[in-house]
């Protein structure tokens, strides 16, 4: 069981980090989305490993249903293809400096992730998912609660950004 | 190697390859795609945290549904912008998107 662990670990994080550099490296836009979508599938089987089937439902529903359908339509709108924007190559300097930022932030935190050595239990925690309801309806309701009005915040504000007047063109 | 600390390498690589990208694309849409990369590292992060700690296991599984929550409203919101500006501008390309208004 340890092996079979292993190895799915292995293909998830190859399906994450080769969706992740499909999604930063290619031209056109939604061969990027493709990208994002394996690098998301990669996630929600690393939350299967981890012992979180509802998070990793909720991954694929939330993510792939939701988000990169908006990220679909957000390509669609503005005539994104290769010949668009992203089809021009990219300056040296703009490499760089992206490369700088990356390297700053990850060599930070990586120094310290595996220099602090932090003693991690080898089997995950164990929650049901009725548990987590209570939580969501007991101690975490607050929340909860907020989070539904961003939503609606949100959502009617990009109704009320993306309204256009009839007859106004 | 512990496995928390193999998990926590792979959404540190996910927030690395995410950081990248947001500087290294031209168009809003790609930021955007890797704004969420980066958001799914944070969320890998949180849960296995929680998950392989003694930590509360409850506290990061619903913190990691906020998340999810939140990058769905940040979504909406930045298509909303995309829009607006490329019917203002005529393009998404960022380094034509200079100024807030084209009035002048």
């Amino acid at each position: 069981m340890e092996t079979m662990a292993k190895i799915a670990f292995a293909v998830y994080t190859f399906l994450i980090l080769g969706g992740a550099v499909t999604a930063i490296r290619a031209r056109s836009l939604v061969r990027a989305l493709v990208g994002l979508i394996g690098s998301l599938f990669g996630v929600a089987g690393m939350y299967m490993l981890l012992n979180t089937p509802f998070l990793a439902l909720m991954q694929i529903l939330i993510y792939v249903g939701a988000v990169v359908v908006l990220i679909f339509f957000a390509i669609m709108l503005t005539h994104a293809d290769e010949k668009g924007e992203e089809g021009r190559a990219t300056e040296t300097r703009q490499n760089f400096w992206a490369l700088t930022a990356m390297l700053a932030v990850t060599a930070c935190i990586g120094w310290m992730l595996l220099r602090a050595g932090v003693p991690g239990l080898s089997v995950p925690a164990q929650v049901a998912v009725d548990v987590l309801g209570k939580g969501l309806m007991e101690d975490y309701f607050l929340a909860f609660e907020l989070i539904s009005v961003v939503l609606l915040v949100a959502m009617s504000g990009a109704v009320l950004l993306a309204f256009e007047k009839r007859g106004k063109k | 190697m512990t496995p928390l600390v193999m998990y926590q390498l792979v959404s540190l690589a996910l927030l690395g390859i995410g950081l990248f990208g947001i500087v290294n694309r031209k168009s809003l849409v790609g930021m955007l795609i890797c704004v969420e990369l980066m958001l799914n590292g944070a969320g890998l992060s949180i849960v296995s945290a929680a998950q392989l700690t003694e930590a509360n296991a409850v506290l990061g599984q619903l913190g990691t549904l906020l998340v999810m929550g939140l990058a769905a409203a940040e979504a909406t919101l930045v298509l909303a912008i995309i829009v607006v500006v490329f019917r203002r501008f005529g393009t998404t390309r960022t380094d034509a998107v200079t100024t807030l208004t084209n009035e002048s």
